[in-house]
């Protein structure tokens, strides 16, 4: 295939990709994804009650530590 | 597709009894993802160590022409594509996608659906890279660099992909959270995008220079659509929830999103400044590349800013340190790529190893370090069973931090001294070639570190889902729990 038809083809396949992108566009302008609720708390979605903000979760195994004071005395 | 039950993030109950119901739930999810994440993530390893050791032969090759020179399938022209797809296809996609398997159960909040699609897909895409690999060591090459695999093996590893993507989606359209997390629509958007790149470029409609435009639109793009993806995916989980703090800026995480995914598709025709197609294509190739610095500086911002002041953790945190890493290398490598797309740099820089130590930079340093932090975090809470030698991991970072740094400096500064002698009619082309020696030799040494610590990993890997070694109920940290905790 020549350059022009392999050109014809990237423009179709273009047309393709950025008409699936739009779609997801709209979709999510209509399911409210871009909403300023679920952009201020979209965020915290990775996180829930057991494993929640504030708190390093690569512990997994982890056994409670002894207080500062508790190794103090020892 | 079902409603999702649950409101933006999380039940808002943090009482016993929902914390307990929370612990359960993920449990669940990681469990349902056990077999096809476990299966994605060793073959993925099994690629990296074959590919590994086909790019260290193949580097040595370049300054010891004659080694292993007598045999058809150990020569550079054979072992060269091997290693290339072994990496790509074989170690980031499968271990890629054994990532994203796990990290739908987690964004989505429910189990994964279809799972017998993910074993096919699994058996399948092993079954391709295994038959692609043995036709190129044969001598069958289809002669495009990314897409050097003869048709057959392409087909099954796109029909792999497909079934792939198939049970990703019906487990998006089961999800139980509202929101679609930064890092599903990564995900997202990866699926539908590389099928249909993998397909066109490989239903070999292309000839002469038409072809040249095609292998470069397909190369940059399979960075574009599927590799960087993955990374971006693994960062903006990863970095936020190791750290337990929500990513800096969600507005730009989204941003970044949607500005990837207008410019980055148009750059691939970079590649071919200076070659036989219209200076119009190749020039709104640069102009978007330069744009590119958008969605990066939104990337860069909100990945760096998330971890700064929590720098304590990377400290001690493997999977946080191996991250980080890969989301630093992420923003040097776009910064780099942006500019290098232009003529002034391509004058110097084209046909040089700079080329090289620039892609090194994005697939291993961004990704592979990604891939590596993200396996650190995942692979304990599947297999129930800690990292048994802390200090294994840390030679492992060490030696794959450390060996794609000279791999990178090396690469660069002897390419570009490459770029300059080429251009210096006076000097000898022979001259130019001597000169890139030492530069190649600190490459095969700089491969070499990169490789052990791949053998390093595997092993440590092994151990995991044998659950054998000793027992830890402490995490893996590359400091003593205490002196984290006293701080």
């Amino acid at each position: 295939m020549t350059l022009v038809p392999a050109a014809v083809v990237i423009v179709v396949v273009a047309i393709a990709g950025a008409s699936a992108a739009l779609a997801a566009f709209f979709w999510a302008l209509r399911t409210r994804q871009f909403s300023v609720r679920q952009l201020n708390e979209g965020a915290t979605v990775i996180f829930d009650s057991a494993e929640d903000i504030g708190k390093p979760t690569d512990q997994l195994f982890r056994k409670p530590l002894p207080d500062k004071d508790e190794r103090t005395d020892h | 597709m079902s409603a999702p039950t649950t409101d933006v993030h999380r039940a808002p109950a943090a009482g016993p009894d929902q914390r307990i119901a929370d612990e359960l739930l993920r449990i669940g999810i990681d469990a349902s993802t056990a077999g096809p994440t476990v299966l994605y993530l060793v073959s993925g390893i099994a690629w990296l160590l074959i590919g590994s050791l086909a790019g260290v032969a193949a580097s040595f090759k370049l300054h010891l022409p004659d080694w292993l020179g007598g045999f058809g399938p150990l020569t550079f022209g054979r072992l060269r594509p091997i290693h290339l797809n072994a990496v790509t296809y074989g170690w980031i996609s499968l271990a890629g996608s054994g990532m994203i398997v796990w990290l739908m159960g987690r964004l989505c909040r429910t189990e994964i659906r279809w799972p017998g699609l993910l074993y096919a897909s699994a058996i399948l895409w092993n079954a391709g890279l295994a038959a692609g690999s043995l036709l190129v060591l044969l001598g069958y090459n289809a002669g495009m660099e990314w897409l050097e695999f003869p048709l057959p093996a392409a087909v099954t590893i796109a029909a792999a992909f497909v079934l792939f993507a198939l049970s990703m989606f019906r487990t998006f359209a089961a999800r139980q959270v509202e929101h679609v997390y930064v890092s599903l629509w990564y995900i997202l958007a990866s699926m539908t995008w590389f099928p249909v790149l993998y397909v066109i470029a490989n239903a070999g409609l292309y000839q002469g220079v038409g072809e040249a435009a095609m292998n470069w639109w397909y190369g940059h793009n399979a960075i574009t659509v599927w590799f960087t993806p993955i990374g971006l995916a693994g960062a903006y989980y990863f970095i936020p929830k190791v750290i337990g703090r929500p990513i800096y800026s969600y507005y730009l995480g989204l941003l970044g999103f949607w500005s990837f995914a207008l410019f980055y598709n148009w750059n691939g025709l970079h590649h071919l400044v200076g070659g036989p197609l219209p200076t119009w294509a190749i020039s709104v190739s640069i102009v978007a590349s330069l744009m590119m610095f958008v969605p990066v500086l939104a990337v860069a911002v909100n990945h760096h800013m998330t971890a700064l002041g929590h720098l304590q953790i990377v400290r001690y945190s493997p999977t946080l340190r191996f991250v980080v890493f890969g989301a630093m290398s992420y923003t040097a490598v776009s910064f780099q790529g942006s500019l290098e797309a232009t003529r002034t740099v391509q004058e110097i820089a084209h046909f040089t190893h700079y080329t090289i130590g620039h892609a090194h930079l994005g697939m291993y340093a961004f990704v592979t370090m990604v891939l590596f932090g993200a396996i650190y975090y995942i692979l304990p809470r599947i297999a129930k069973w800690e990292w048994p030698y802390p200090g294994l991991i840390k030679v492992h970072f060490w030696l794959s931090a450390a060996g794609v740094i000279v791999y990178f400096v090396a690469l660069t500064v002897g390419g570009w001294l490459q770029g300059l002698a080429m251009n210096a009619s006076a000097v000898p082309f022979l001259d130019t070639v001597g000169d890139t020696i030492p530069w190649l030799w600190a490459r095969s040494v700089s491969g070499s570190m990169m490789t052990i610590g791949h053998f390093v990993f595997s092993a440590h890997v092994a151990l995991v889902i044998y659950r054998a070694g000793p027992r830890r109920f402490a995490p893996a940290w590359f400091r003593k729990a205490e002196e984290v905790a006293a701080e």
